[in-house]
């Protein structure tokens, strides 16, 4: 089939040199995931603000990020922030801001997403019981919108970890940089490469294992929260979108099957609005 | 409202009534889902709201609860003036402290056990000690009929068990007002009769008044001191269940009760 012979005899000498990349590409994706992670957070609150002025920018981020190539991202930040700031910042630190930077955008949209994804009631239920806004949000709002995203929010921690070795285009001396050099030195890319494949894969595999596991965990304890038979883990998932509850015929009525106030299935942004003002009720004078 | 208005209307003494609404009125988008309706209602009394789809009961129930601001309309409660011309009032908190919710669905917060449910409001709003959060919870679940049931999963509940967690849960906070809007709609008959028999019975026990929307005819004659029919965004008819379900005086009225006859 193919008259090209494999020698992998330079492969364990190169070992020690990827693992380096390796240290460097693990290095980077922490801190990145850290740092997205934590800033996603603020992003989504205020990508949800009901104040324009907030709103706005932070949709524009969100969307500026979403919408352009991560490749492109990286040498943006690379060649425009030392324009911008008049100072150079090494290939590194200018990697780890820009992925950050790209990270923060997906992960505000997940926490978002996560966010919708608690019915109004429980929101309006709880200001009944006059708990705080920031009681709300804690308590209520931000567990559940985090236990429903983490497989996404797992997803993308091994997307992240892929995408780093776009950091090599940079000159950043990750693990797929290694591998692009000892390919060169070796005139044995078909070996080297594989190597730095399988690397990358015994890494990202079992988290995808992970993924899969706590995903499947989810669907299995998911009954909770909805009344009984109310149309399937599936529907609950759909944001914006509310099971169909089965009205018992003797207490059908002409317009038993209407939704209440406030609580009829709203798509997207209309309901997100819904649960912000919910968090801040107009008829609350305080 | 000038201000000359406004100063009568501050001096008008309040209400007799645990609560009493006037003119409340209520547009979405221009168009009017409220039209001046007045409605009262007495300490421990159970008014039952019924009418067809749209005709403005959550919206009201919402109003009540202020989840919802109305663009007019008075409200009194417990002989304060709380919501003047719409606006609501510095009086209004205290009121509002007073007044429990009951939704039809996602009615409990289900990452959290009953228990946890049952603890969150008092513990960070009241302040109180678990202790002293424990032994309420536990009598407030024996009265809804749910004793032993402090450390379910939310998840291992049914939809009418979870209902009546639901109201334990706002018994916490010691209402004396609950507003439920739908509560047993999603709920087989039997069920829901369990669930609605609670209301009663809190009623009868701890003097707890209620305004309830529900299509349940039974329910509203057997237990109801009052039924509201609502016909586009006005009270068409009020009065006594029986005379109301039985010798309904408005074409609207005999058609609905036509339809849901029991
Ligand atoms: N937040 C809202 N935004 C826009 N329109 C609303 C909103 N809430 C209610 N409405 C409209 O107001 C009208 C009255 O709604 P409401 O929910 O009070 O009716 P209902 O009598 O409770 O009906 P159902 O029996 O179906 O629950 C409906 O036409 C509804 O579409
Ligand atoms: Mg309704």
């Amino acid at each position: 089939m193919t008259s090209y012979h494999f020698d992998w005899s330079i492969i364990p000498q190169s070992l020690p040199t990827l693992f380096k990349g390796l240290g460097l590409t693990l290095e980077v994706s922490v801190i990145t995931i850290i740092l997205g992670t934590i800033l996603g957070f603020p992003l989504a609150t205020a990508r949800m603000s009901k104040h324009e002025i907030i709103r706005w920018p932070a949709q524009a981020y969100i969307e500026v990020f979403r919408c352009t190539p991560l490749l492109v991202q990286l040498l943006w930040v690379f060649y425009a922030l030392p324009a911008f700031l008049g100072v150079t910042i090494p290939a590194v630190p200018s990697v780890c801001i820009a992925l950050t930077a790209n990270m923060t955008a997906f992960m505000a949209e997940t926490y978002r997403a996560g966010m919708q994804s608690v019915p109004v009631e429980q929101i309006e239920a709880a200001q009944m019981l006059r708990l705080s806004r920031i009681s709300i949000l804690r308590h209520i709002v931000v567990p559940q919108a985090f236990r429903q995203q983490i497989p996404t929010i797992l997803s993308i921690y091994v997307s992240l970890f892929k995408d780093t070795s776009l950091v090599s285009a940079l000159g950043v001396a990750d693990v797929t940089f290694q591998g692009n050099i000892l390919s060169s030195q070796t005139y044995r890319p078909m070996e080297v490469f594989t190597t730095v494949a399988i690397i990358y894969f015994v890494i990202a595999f079992p988290l995808t294992l992970f993924t899969s596991a706590v995903e499947r965990r989810i669907i299995s304890s998911s009954t909770m929260g909805a009344p009984p038979r109310s149309g399937g883990f599936w529907r609950q998932l759909m944001p914006g979108r509310r099971p169909v509850i089965p009205i018992p015929a003797a207490a059908t009525t002409p317009g038993a099957a209407g939704g209440s106030a406030g609580g009829e299935p709203v798509a997207g942004d209309q309901l997100l609005e819904s649960r912000l003002t919910s968090l801040n009720p107009q008829g609350d004078p305080s | 409202m000038s201000t000359q208005e406004e100063a009568l209307e501050q001096e008008r003494p309040a209400s007799d009534h645990f609560m009493d609404l006037s003119g409340i009125t209520k547009s979405f988008y221009g168009r009017t889902v409220l039209k001046r309706v007045d409605f009262t209602l007495d300490a421990g009394e159970i008014a039952v709201l019924i009418g067809k789809s749209g005709s403005g009961k959550s919206t009201l129930l919402r109003i009540i609860a202020g989840l919802t601001k109305a663009d007019d309309g008075d409200i009194d409660m417990m002989g304060e003036r709380v919501v003047i011309g719409g606006e609501y009032q510095k009086t209004w908190k205290a009121a509002r402290d007073q007044v429990g919710m009951i939704f039809q669905n996602y009615t409990l917060w289900p990452h959290l056990s009953v228990r946890q449910n049952l603890a969150l409001a008092p513990k960070k709003v009241l302040g109180e000690s678990d202790k002293v959060i424990v032994e309420r919870a536990e009598r407030a679940l024996a009265e809804v009929g749910m004793a032993h049931h402090l450390n379910s999963r939310c998840g291992q509940l049914s939809g009418g068990e979870r209902q009546r967690v639901a109201i334990a849960r706002a018994l916490m906070m010691r209402p004396r007002l609950l507003l439920c809007d739908e509560m047993t709609s999603a709920l087989d008959p039997p069920v829901a009769a369990e669930v609605l028999g609670v209301i009663t019975k809190l009623k009868e026990e701890e003097g707890i008044g209620c305004v309830l929307v529900t299509h349940d005819m039974a329910f509203a004659a057997k237990a109801a001191d009052r039924v509201s029919y609502f016909e586009e965004g006005v009270i068409a008819e009020e009065g006594d269940p029986r005379r109301l379900l039985s010798e309904p005086e408005t074409p609207g009225l005999r058609k609905f009760v036509d339809a849901v006859r029991f």
